[in-house]
Formats: C-alpha cells, sequence, structure tokens
C-alpha cells in the first residue's frame, strides 16, 4: 500500500554536480505543459529532506564531491539515485580532466542511468516510469 | 569617439619613446603590441583616459614553452592585445584592478592556472580549482606533459 | 549589543539555481551588507581538456562548455579554426549559422525569463514562456537533429542543409511563435506584479558597466550601445538590418524588457536569412593539421560578447585555447548589485544577470 503511494508520487531532487546545462533544461523541461510530469505524481522539490528520487546530472567534479555526498545523506530512506546524461553516466566528453571524478557511479550508488548528451526528456519520463515499475 | 589604431599607436610611442613597442597582426582584425611588465599600468591608463579603450575582454596567460606570456584583449570597434612576456620564475605584474576593477577574475584565474602574480591583488581564496586541489599549476606545459605520461 | 548579522549561504544546492555555486551573504536584519561567492563547481578544466584534442573533437568538447548557447561556443571556435587555416567558408553556410545563433538567442531569452518568473514565484510565466519556447526547439531539432546539442558545424561550414520546404517550414513555425513572444513582452511592459519585483532592482549605472567591462543585455540595459552583430560584423550580419536594443533604467526589469525586445528582432532576423539564403555548398574540405598561428575570435552569444583565442603550433591538437565567457563579466558585479538590496529582492538580483555558471567555470 506504502509502495503504490510511494510510486504515485515520486518528488524529486534535481542537482547539477558539474554539468554543461544541457540535461538540467530538459528536466525543467518535463515541468512545462508540453511533458507535464505532474500528471505522473513527479513534482520537482526544492529540499532533500522532501525529495525521493535524486535526479543527477553532470560529471561529479571535485569540487562538488562533498556537497554530493551530504545531500544525498538528507533524503530520507528510501531513496533512488536516478543519472540523466553521458556525464554523469561515465564523465562523457570530461573523462580524464583533472578536476573531474567521473560518472555519479563513482560517489553514490545510482539506481538507473539515462544515457544521452543532453538525455532526451521523453528518455527521462521513460526512466521514471520504469523506476515506478521496479518500485511497486 | 573612436580613433583610428595608426593614431593610438602614434601616440604611444610618443608618449613612451624609450621603450620599442613592437606591433604586429594577428588574426582575426587583431593588433599586438609588445608592452614591458613593469610599465604596462602606465600603458593601460594611456589607452584609458585618452583613447577611451576601457574595454578589456579578458586576459589570456599561456605558457610556450619558453617563458609565459599574457594577452591582454581590449576591443574598441577594433581589436587591440598587449603582449606582456615574463619568465617562468618570479612572473609577476602589478594587478590592474585599481583601473579596471573588472580584470579581478581574469587576473585570478591566471594566478590560479599558471601561477602569475599580480601585485596588489587578493589571491588567498581558491577561484576555479577545488578545495583539495594540489599545488600543481594546470596550464603549465610541465602539468600536461606529466598528464600524458601518467 | 549583540549584532544583527547572519550568514545566509545560497547554493551549490538552491532551488534558485540550477547550477551549483555558492553565494554567502552576510544579512543585517533584511538587508544584504556583503556577498561572497565560491565558484568552481563545474569547473572541467576544459581549456587544458582542448589541449589533449585534436582540432575536430575540440568542437564537440566547446559545445559542452554550455548546454544553452553550444551552438555559438562552437560557431566562434570554428570561426577561429578556419581562420588559422585560411579557409573562407561558403556564405549559405554562414548564413545557416547565423540562423542556428539568432534561434538559440530567442530559445536562451525565453528560457531565462521563464527561469526569472519561477524564482519570482510566478510560475505562470515559467509555463508559458517554456511552452512557447518549445516551437523553437522543434525548428532546431528539425535543422540540426538535436534540440539541444546541435553539433551542425564542422571545420569549414556546416554538416546539414535545408531545402525550400524545409525552409517554408521553419517560416510557418516562425509565424506560430509571433502571437505568443508578442504576449510575453506586453506582459514584460504592463504586468504590474512582474514591474513591482523587478525595477529599481540590481541597479547597475553604465559607469559600473564600463568599469567592470560588462558585455550583452545587461550592459545595453544600463545604456552601452554595443552589440558585436553590428559593431564587428561578420557574414552574414553586414546584409542584415536589426535594431540594437538599448535601454537606460538599469534594473531588472530594463534587462527583462531588453531580452524580451532581442527575442523578437531575432525572429525577424530569423526570416531575413532565410529569405537571403544564398545557393551553394554548405562546407569547404579543411586540413586536419593546422599551421602555426594564434587567432582571437568574437562573437555575440546570448548573453554577451564570448572571446576565444586559439594557439597553433602546427599539430592536430591546439597548442592553447582560452575561452572567455559573458557571464563572468556580470558575475563580477553581483557583489555590488547586492549590497543593500533587501532578501526578498535577492532572486530577482539573481535571475537579473542570467547566470550561466558552467559558462564561467569552464
Amino acid at each position: 500500500m506504502v509502495n503504490w503511494a510511494r510510486r504515485k508520487s515520486l518528488w524529486v531532487l534535481h542537482y547539477n554536480s558539474g554539468g554543461c546545462n544541457g540535461c538540467d533544461i530538459e528536466i525543467l523541461d518535463l515541468l512545462t505543459p508540453r511533458y507535464d510530469v505532474e500528471r505522473l505524481g513527479i513534482l520537482k522539490e526544492a529540499s532533500p529532506r522532501h525529495a525521493d528520487v535524486l535526479l543527477c546530472t553532470g560529471p561529479v567534479t571535485r569540487q562538488s564531491r562533498d556537497r554530493m555526498r551530504r545531500i544525498y545523506a538528507q533524503i530520507p530512506a528510501p531513496k533512488w539515485v536516478v543519472v540523466i546524461g553521458s556525464c554523469g553516466s561515465s564523465g562523457g566528453v570530461f573523462q580524464g580532466a583533472p578536476s573531474v571524478m567521473g560518472g555519479v557511479d563513482q560517489l553514490l550508488p545510482v539506481d538507473m542511468y539515462v544515457p544521452g548528451c543532453p538525455a532526451r526528456p521523453e528518455a527521462i519520463i521513460d526512466a521514471m516510469a520504469q523506476l515506478m515499475e521496479a518500485i511497486a | 569617439m573612436t580613433h583610428s589604431l595608426e593614431t593610438i599607436l602614434e601616440a604611444l610611442q610618443a608618449t613612451f619613446p624609450a621603450l620599442s613597442l613592437d606591433t604586429r597582426a594577428m588574426l582575426t582584425d587583431e593588433t599586438v603590441i609588445s608592452v614591458p611588465g613593469d610599465v604596462l599600468t602606465e600603458v593601460v591608463g594611456e589607452l584609458i583616459e585618452s583613447f577611451d579603450f576601457y574595454h578589456l575582454t579578458t586576459i589570456t596567460g599561456l605558457d610556450t614553452g619558453e617563458g609565459l606570456v599574457l594577452l591582454y584583449h581590449f576591443w574598441n570597434i577594433h581589436g587591440l592585445t598587449l603582449y606582456v612576456a615574463l619568465p617562468y620564475t618570479e612572473a609577476r605584474v602589478p594587478t590592474l584592478t585599481e583601473l579596471i576593477p573588472g580584470v579581478a577574475m581574469y587576473e585570478r584565474e591566471i594566478h590560479e592556472m599558471l601561477g602569475v602574480d599580480f601585485t596588489g591583488l587578493e589571491t588567498s581564496a581558491p577561484f576555479l580549482l577545488p578545495d583539495d586541489w594540489d599545488d600543481t599549476l594546470p596550464l603549465r606545459k610541465q602539468a600536461v606533459e606529466s598528464e600524458d605520461e601518467v | 549589543m549583540k549584532s544583527d548579522k547572519m550568514i545566509i549561504p545560497i547554493g551549490p544546492q538552491h532551488p534558485l539555481l540550477k547550477e551549483p555555486i555558492a553565494f554567502t551573504l552576510t544579512v543585517e536584519g533584511e538587508r544584504v551588507m556583503e556577498a561572497g561567492m565560491r565558484m568552481g563547481y563545474v569547473h572541467r578544466g576544459i581549456e587544458r581538456l582542448a589541449q589533449e584534442r585534436s582540432y575536430v573533437q575540440t568542437i564537440h568538447l566547446v559545445e559542452r562548455v554550455c548546454g544553452i548557447c553550444s551552438h555559438v561556443h562552437a560557431t566562434t571556435y570554428c570561426q577561429g579554426v578556419e581562420a588559422l587555416l585560411g579557409l573562407e567558408i561558403p556564405p549559405r553556410a554562414q548564413y545557416l549559422r547565423a540562423l542556428l545563433c539568432e534561434l538559440e538567442r530567442i530559445h536562451s531569452h525565453l528560457l531565462w525569463l521563464g527561469v526569472l518568473g519561477k524564482n519570482l514565484g510566478l510560475d505562470t510565466i515559467f509555463m508559458y514562456a517554456w511552452r512557447d519556447r518549445e516551437i523553437v526547439l522543434d525548428i532546431m531539432e528539425d535543422l540540426s537533429g538535436g534540440r539541444v546539442s546541435h553539433a551542425i558545424n564542422v571545420i569549414g561550414g556546416v554538416r546539414s542543409d535545408v531545402d525550400e520546404a524545409h525552409c517554408d517550414e521553419i517560416l510557418r513555425q516562425l509565424d506560430l511563435l509571433t502571437e505568443p513572444l508578442a504576449r510575453l513582452v506586453g506582459l514584460v511592459e504592463h504586468e504590474r506584479t512582474l514591474k513591482a519585483r523587478t525595477q529599481n532592482v540590481g541597479h547597475l549605472s553604465l559607469e559600473q558597466i564600463r568599469r567592470y567591462c560588462v558585455v550583452g543585455p545587461v550592459a545595453r540595459a544600463s545604456g552601452l550601445d554595443v552589440d558585436l552583430r553590428r559593431d564587428m560584423p561578420k557574414a552574414p550580419y553586414t546584409d542584415l538590418s536589426f535594431k540594437v536594443i538599448t535601454h537606460t533604467a538599469g534594473d531588472v526589469w530594463a534587462r527583462t524588457l531588453v531580452r524580451m525586445q532581442e527575442a523578437v528582432e531575432s525572429v525577424r532576423l530569423c526570416r531575413e536569412i532565410l529569405a537571403q539564403l544564398p545557393d551553394g555548398p554548405i562546407s569547404v574540405k579543411a586540413k586536419r593539421r593546422v599551421p602555426p598561428g594564434e587567432v582571437v575570435s568574437r562573437a555575440e552569444a546570448p548573453r554577451g560578447e564570448l572571446i576565444y583565442y586559439i594557439r597553433s603550433d602546427g599539430s592536430e591538437k591546439p597548442a592553447r585555447l582560452k575561452i572567455r565567457t559573458p557571464t563572468l563579466t556580470t558575475l563580477i558585479t553581483l557583489p555590488e548589485q547586492l549590497r543593500e538590496v533587501n532578501m526578498a529582492d535577492v532572486p530577482a538580483v539573481l535571475s537579473g544577470v542570467d547566470l550561466c555558471i558552467a559558462c564561467a567555470d569552464r
């Protein structure tokens, strides 16, 4: 019962740990009339304490590392991490840069990867839908 | 009022007769003047006061393999770049923040990436590099080459 | 007496910020006394990475400096490399590049308007602006295959062409955009809440603009009449007519007006570009090895003057790539803008400069 309620209203927190902004604007696009993920119960939250899912974009820069850990710790369990875009999945074009750690899985346990540069809104919605199935 | 570049170059040569301000062209629509570091502030002051050349687009710092070079890219319809050559050790020029407050970020970045000292600039805090960065200067040639070897 | 001073951090994770940057506001009562900034959360070392990539690979690297203005980055870079190679790119390619530059300007300004609305709590503006922005993204996707990342530039021109039917389709879609855009401009000009929140907030005088070397809509909103498309004209802008929008109020409202009116001008420019599109090839062959030399390449990005300095040593990789993005010039004015501002006005000030931290940090 709780699982049903949970998957029908996944609230997301978006954090950009060093990306170019391409995936971020596609995530913001989800909230807008054409894609409108609120009909799936997804709301973008401001505080980690209110979120269920951490949507990560961008490669993890060394400067972002500690903050990301802290944000992840602040999200109450159960929580999921969905990585949006190639940079978050593997470092993308920035692989090998000394100030970049790499993909998000270098730091946090990732539940879902959405590749793309940037990932299309349809792909992100598909990922959220699959996450909802997995939670049920 | 825009002065032609020739007027500016003549006037600068007249104001600083002891120095040879070598000029050359750079692609695209850019004139380069070599300026010794010790008269940089005066030359920039002159450009701003007399010719309204106040817009400094940015400062490029680079490592040629033989030394460091600072390129001050000014723009007023035409591009004018001041070329300042510096040695690897004791690479130092005065800061231009009194004349052009907007220059602070460009100088801080060059200080961080190439190790050039800008006398009078506040550089205690890191700018772009992460807090846990060691002391390597990322844009010096040795730094890039050692990356390739690893 | 106990001090009223409090330190309020904004970022790196904050609902106001789409990208990580840390502001530290020292607040006394409701007024901001001082503002500090820590950048570097998005520093990927692109200038250094470019030294390890070939000239062609670097196109894709610089496109990802920023997702919002990716095309103008790639264009400025390619123009620099083409100058080093001594290449004249075909006129049709110049027009197609400019078309995408103007479309990018429209999409960037609409995006910004929506974000401003959202940050002020006026969510409806966000929804309307981003819904109308979808039209522009559709046009860009039809042109290049990507909504946000276009990859249309090659060294020597562009890689995809348009035929007559496609041009007609783009014109039809631009027609769809005209009325919504006019409505948004009207909203900025007349809507009382938006005006009340943005007028007399974040003021920058023309003198401050000049001292900080600020560029773009922020500079033009304070009266600086500079736009590189007109003042440093390269083809095809030499053959196109457009107004440079300036304002004198110098506050966040003036910046909003300037950006929206620029978007309207850009729609007009797109139509003119399509009407004058010359025939011919869309690219010329370029050598992989670039002869030694240096080039400074400038362009007018949506946020202002963008500069690329490229130094070549005769190999297949750039010896030095230096990028200065327009956001750096506006970021440096933020501590001054935030001084003596009420906490409630901080979102308007931070949004007014159209921050693109990915551009600033590189």
